[in-house]
């Protein structure tokens, strides 16, 4: 019968596989293999080492994948392996962990009674049938299927239990197959993905993470407002956004994403991840004909909607609104269209006086900047509005039910296999010239000592039952 | 007087029951014995009761949460976690030689804590991040983790020393030491318990991580630096399990571990990345 398994074994493929010298050596090269990982700056940050480096050291990095250690080809492979031998240990060991879990009949063991120690002997008051039945009794309250064996001189009584222990490493090793089973799924599957949403407005695509590429949700998302809230000493306290989910132009869900509140609609999750703030569409334009001061307009524009200047001797519009213009801060591009011939285009700047300090003569020599570039008026940008946008981490992960469960699986066989153990005990109660006799002994697949404690135990309450 | 400062205090406590088990080593007298673990028990309920203060003191100024979110709170922590778990130790086993090299780590991490100038002891109010469920479950595990995983490298020390007074064995010093065997039993069961709360720890901050973060692991340092201590723990439990290692190897496989989880800990905040409230 043994044969049967052995058949394979013979093939130096499963030999390599199923040696735990391989599981040790991979597990230290994923260990060296993680270490380089952390030391060399990787993806966005490789660039910060990149040009100190010779470009033909670059070119090795790159080749090598060096960059970006945990996707490379040949991480994989350690961790391709890493799966294959689990595996294939798995299937080269689980049938006699099998056996010893279906067990052979304890009864037939007779040798485990050579060399009782004697204080697992001890004689009883009761008679044999009547030891025996006691014993029995006890059994089938603490121990799982018991056996047992009459004789005219002698019974012996078999139990046992904790044989699930057996299973406790090929549990764990299970549950790491579907951990690597659910990464494989949500890199082959899902995306990680981003999109800045302004107040007020809808999106129905987000960006790839890894390339920038949009990718079309199939439903469209507006962030109603966004909120942050700091504490008194200036840390942030919470960022909030509230989403309404639309299908087909109808609002199906409004909801409140914060961090560690994620929301997913349609198997795609969105996290809060960061914000940032933008120009509003609308400024608020002072505009000045003598520069004296006195006859200046106030008006509150929008962007894009069109209006006439003051003498009605032509129109104007606020073509643009940036929240940092070339690092000078806000501004506004303002397009006049006068009443005959080509427009003028010119920005404004919200800290006009600072820059004219900062960079004295700007505005008058070069015309894109001149707030006096449609004379006689001049414009000025009083106040901007500013407003929020909420920056959404937006990921779809299918393989994620499978590393929960894998996680599961791994503790149920931590416990299995670390605090449990497959315990089984044998009694015989014998008759010699009217003095009965009861012997214990006991074997266990771990942790012996904790199995010395037991039999003391056993060995305990039975001498209380039979007294 | 500020939780702080009581916890600061507590330091002390720790020098002293050192102090304690040193002599109990260096003279063999029982009585110097049993005063060290009396005050190693008041260090730890001074220890509990500081902890207790500072976590209803961070409800009182109004930013109420579990004294476990930066690097002082988790030193402090640890300290208490490694306390505790000796003391456990030397109640199951009846052996009280662990405690002359494990009172000086609990020590050195409250020192630290109290007395760095980089280590801010205010209580500080919860980045969003932070403003988890998971925070207690993540901290708690690791930590316990990290305890069991320090218990398990003093027992390797141990057996070095033991080791190295074989043939003699009339060292004092040594001689109240357990036996190798007994030894490299205890640190494979601290390795067991560490390794099972390591894992918890990695999971529950995964778990965290996909809500905060969206992803349940995203190759930051820290996580790495997690990862790896994990494998060479499990390269040590497969080396003991499957292949039958025991002492020597063992020992020096632990003292490698607890190095990555010092690095986990400490090294890890020289590399930038997503866990940096933690320093």
């Amino acid at each position: 019968m043994p044969k049967k398994h052995d058949k394979e074994k013979g093939s130096p493929f499963w030999d390599f596989f199923t040696s735990v010298r391989l599981t040790i050596v991979i597990l230290i090269l994923l260990a060296v293999a993680s270490v380089a990982g952390t030391l060399i700056p990787q993806r966005e940050e490789a660039a910060r080492i990149a040009h100190e480096m010779s470009p033909a050291m670059v070119q090795l990095f790159e080749t090598l994948q060096l960059f970006d250690v945990y996707h490379s080809f040949w991480f994989r492979i350690i961790i391709a392996a890493l799966g294959l031998n689990l595996l294939i240990c798995s299937i080269d060991r689980f049938p006699s962990a099998w056996k010893r879990f279906k067990g052979s009949d304890g009864l037939e063991r007779t040798a485990v009674f050579k060399d009782v120690p004697s204080h697992r002997i001890f004689s009883v008051s009761t008679g044999k049938e009547e030891t025996s039945s006691r014993i029995s009794q006890w059994f089938h309250r603490h121990f799982r299927r018991i056996r047992i064996k009459n004789g005219s001189q002698e019974d012996v009584l078999y139990a046992e239990k904790g044989r699930y222990s057996h299973f406790g490493v090929y549990l764990v090793h299970l549950s790491v197959i579907f951990i690597l089973l659910g990464g494989m799924i949500g890199s082959f599957v899902g995306f990680e993905a981003n999109v800045n949403i302004p107040e007020g407005e809808t999106v129905d695509t987000v960006f790839l993470r890894r390339n920038g590429h949009p990718v079309e949700l199939g439903f469209a998302v507006q962030c109603r407002s966004f909120t942050v809230e700091f504490y008194d000493n200036g840390a942030p306290k919470e960022y909030k956004s509230e989403l309404i989910f639309l299908e087909n132009g109808k609002p199906v869900l409004d909801t409140p994403v914060l961090v560690n509140h994620p929301v997913s609609f349609r198997g795609i999750t969105f996290y809060q991840s960061s914000y940032g703030s933008m120009a509003g569409d609308k400024i608020l334009l002072r505009i000045s004909k003598d520069g004296s001061g006195k006859g200046d307009s106030l008006v509150e524009v929008k962007k894009g909607d069109s209006f006439p200047l003051p003498d009605q001797d032509g129109k104007f519009m606020v073509s643009d609104v940036r929240a940092d213009f070339m690092r000078l801060g806000p501004a506004a591009q303002i397009q006049v269209q006068p009443p005959s011939g080509e427009p003028v285009l010119f920005w404004i700047f919200l800290n006009r006086d600072a820059i004219e300090k900062m960079v004295p003569g700007l505005f008058e020599k070069s015309p894109r900047f001149n707030y006096q570039a449609y004379r006689p008026y001049s414009f000025f940008m009083q106040k901007a509005e500013t407003k929020y946008y909420t920056g959404l981490q937006v990921n779809r992960d299918p393989g994620v039910p499978f590393v929960w469960i894998g996680c599961i699986m791994m503790i149920c066989g931590f416990f299995l296999t670390f605090f449990s153990s497959h315990r089984r005990v044998w009694v015989k109660v014998s008759e010699k010239d009217g003095n009965v006799k009861v012997r214990v002994v006991g074997r266990s697949n771990k942790n012996p000592v904790g199995m010395e404690r037991e039999l003391d135990s056993v060995t305990e309450s039975l001498r209380n039952l039979t007294q | 007087m500020s939780d702080a400062e009581i916890l600061s205090y507590i330091t002390f406590a720790y020098f002293f029951s050192f102090l304690a088990y040193l002599l109990m080593m260096v003279m063999g007298r029982e009585a110097f014995g049993r005063a060290a673990t009396i005050i190693t028990l008041a260090g730890l309920i001074g220890h509990s009761m500081g902890l207790i203060y500072r976590w209803v003191e961070s409800y009182r100024i109004g930013i109420g949460h579990a004294p476990l979110s930066n690097l002082y709170e988790s030193l402090i922590f640890f300290a208490w976690a490694i306390i505790l778990l000796y003391l456990l130790i030397e109640w199951r086993t009846r052996n009280r030689s662990v405690g002359v090299f494990i009172t000086p780590i609990a020590f050195l991490a409250m020192a630290y804590a109290s007395y760095s100038p980089n280590i801010n002891s205010r209580i500080q109010p919860l980045v969003p991040a932070l403003k988890s469920n998971w925070l207690i479950a993540h901290v708690l595990t690791c930590f316990l983790g990290y305890a069991a995983f320090a218990l398990a490298f003093c027992l390797s020390l141990m057996y070095f020393f033991k080791r190295m007074d074989k043939p003699s064995g009339k060292n004092l010093f040594v001689k109240l030491i357990p036996g190798t065997s007994i030894l490299d039993d205890l640190n494979y069961q601290m390795v067991a318990i560490g390794f099972l709360l390591l894992t918890l720890g990695i999971i529950t901050g995964s778990v965290w991580a996909h809500s905060a973060w969206g992803t349940y692991w995203s190759w930051d340092p820290k996580e790495t630096w997690s990862l790896i201590t994990w494998l060479v723990y499990a390269a040590f439990l497969h080396s003991r399990m499957v292949r039958g290692w025991r002492g020597k190897r063992l020992a020096i496989l632990s003292i490698v571990g607890f190095s990555c989880v010092l690095f986990t800990y400490f090294g890890v905040n020289y590399l930038a990345g997503l866990h940096s409230y933690a320093t």
